[in-house]
């Protein structure tokens, strides 16, 4: 494991805007860091759409979000003074059911020896129908440091 | 057009009268204007519209207007005909509201994985001639189980030792029929009491209706398994208790002033999960499956297996 290959772990939301300023903060211009966002996209299922075309428009919309936070998360940690080369950013489709799992096989196959991943905080009802994936890498995370940012 | 209809019933079930036919459909796009004497045809077979259904909640007849409650004109057989609509609404489940989406296409590729397993209801289904997919669904002829749980006159003490066991032995088989569905990627979307039949004459439990699908989450089957748990909660009391109608069951004041915060459901505010403190002789092990889905739980089933493990392991021991 190598702690200094760091795996920021991206979605749409604020959390995750405030776990990579937190990361930029500590790492700041050492250039002995690499940090990967990663943003993994979760498709809708179709059966939440009268049809194919409603369904690829909403597939079409995942990605360009996806896009654009990367962008954003890319610039914000260059503001923190992140060297540019230290960067990289990903999206990749959720495997299966879950996001957790997705970001953990990526951190596994690719050396991250941290993870980094932003949590909002869900109440215990929301926990048992939804699931959190903050916990679930905090559960199943093996090999490697879990930052959780709340 | 009525003289159509009136023709292919003389034809097909001469024994039937109608005061009034109606038109045919081969396109069900419209659902608000099949009513009763309408006949729909689909795939070359003919369903006689008795009537819409609806359901039952807080007291009022809701009509289903998509879901035609007919006569199969070949074979005399009464079916349900579920006719396409897409509906999107927040179901509210307690504190918390979901988005929700009725899903026809969910209902029909389920019905097709669980043909012959007769835990669940059966059916099939069919374009109609505008490609609108048709569920044609079997009858249960059978009660609600709580109803029928609910229905058993006897104190709780006799229920929960001589009626339960076998109950929840029926149960674990319905839970493995809901474990068979997330083995294939599919949930019911819908487990609630009105949704698990018991059969006339044969006494099997069967699940209806799984057209309800949600934006999976990182946990997609943890609305099932709650929906197993406070089903199990129910079957456990014979009932749902609140503090508002202890009383009127016979519990003393104290056993109300003695309830706290984490004795009841982690969505239903007012309903009390820990039973064991109305019913001392639940045992422990039993009372400790319940609390899952209580205020005082920290960890939560996130696969009916889990949920299983525990139930079965208590019913090993017996309920003495």
């Amino acid at each position: 494991m190598n702690p200094k290959r760091i795996l920021l772990a991206a979605d749409a939301s604020e959390n995750a805007r405030r776990a990579a300023s937190y990361l930029g903060k500590i790492i700041g211009s050492r250039k002995d860091f690499h940090i990967q966002i990663l943003y993994v996209i979760k498709y809708p299922d179709k059966d939440l759409f009268p049809d194919q075309e409603a369904w690829q428009k909403k597939k079409d919309e995942l990605v360009h979000t996806a896009s654009n936070v990367l962008k954003k998360l890319s610039e914000l940690l260059k503001q923190e003074g992140v060297p540019v080369s230290s960067v990289t950013a990903i999206s990749t489709e959720a495997e299966g059911f879950s996001v957790a799992q997705t970001i953990l096989n990526h951190q596994k196959k690719n050396d991250f020896g941290t993870i980094v991943v932003g949590r909002r905080g869900v109440s215990k009802a929301e926990e048992f129908l939804f699931g959190s994936v903050s916990n679930k890498i905090v559960h199943y995370a093996k090999d490697c440091a879990v930052w959780i940012i709340e | 057009m009525a003289k159509e209809v009136e023709n292919l019933v003389k034809q097909l079930r001469p024994s039937l009268s109608l005061g009034e036919y109606g038109r045919l459909f081969t396109d069900t796009s419209e659902y608000m204007e099949i009513s009763h004497g309408d006949v729909i045809q689909i795939d070359r077979q003919h369903y006689l519209v008795l009537r819409d259904e609806s359901e039952r909640s807080f007291g009022i007849e809701d009509p289903k207007y998509w879901v035609k409650r007919c006569i199969h004109l070949e074979s005399g057989e009464r079916k349900i005909l579920k006719l396409v609509f897409h509906e999107k609404f927040m179901l509210k489940l307690g504190t918390l509201a979901i988005p929700c989406y009725r899903s026809p296409e969910k209902e029909a590729r389920i019905l097709d994985l669980i043909r012959g397993d007769m835990r669940f209801m059966q059916g099939f289904s069919r374009f109609d001639q505008k490609g609108n997919i048709v569920r044609i669904i079997d009858i249960i002829s059978g009660k609600r189980l709580d109803q029928h749980v609910f229905e058993i006159e006897v104190p709780h003490k006799k229920y929960f030792f001589d009626y339960l066991p076998a109950i929840l032995e029926k149960f674990v088989d319905s839970c493995t029929a809901i474990k068979l569905l997330h083995d294939n990627g599919e949930i019911h979307g819908d487990i609630r009491r009105d949704h698990l039949w018991i059969e006339h004459g044969t006494g099997r439990y069967r699940w209806i209706d799984f057209d309800y699908t949600y934006e999976f989450a990182e946990n997609p089957f943890g609305l099932d398994i709650f929906g197993l748990g406070s089903l199990l909660i129910y079957l456990v009391g014979k009932n749902i208790y609140t503090p508002n109608n202890l009383q009127g069951y016979g519990f003393p004041v104290e056993k109300v002033e003695a309830l706290e915060h984490n004795d009841f459901s982690l969505l239903y505010k007012n309903r009390i999960v820990n039973l064991r403190k109305l019913f001392p002789y639940i045992p422990e092990d039993l009372n400790f499956i319940l609390m899952h889905f209580s205020n005082a739980a920290e960890v939560f089933y996130e696969t009916v297996d889990e949920f299983l493990a525990d139930l079965t392991s208590c019913m090993s021991k017996g309920f003495t």
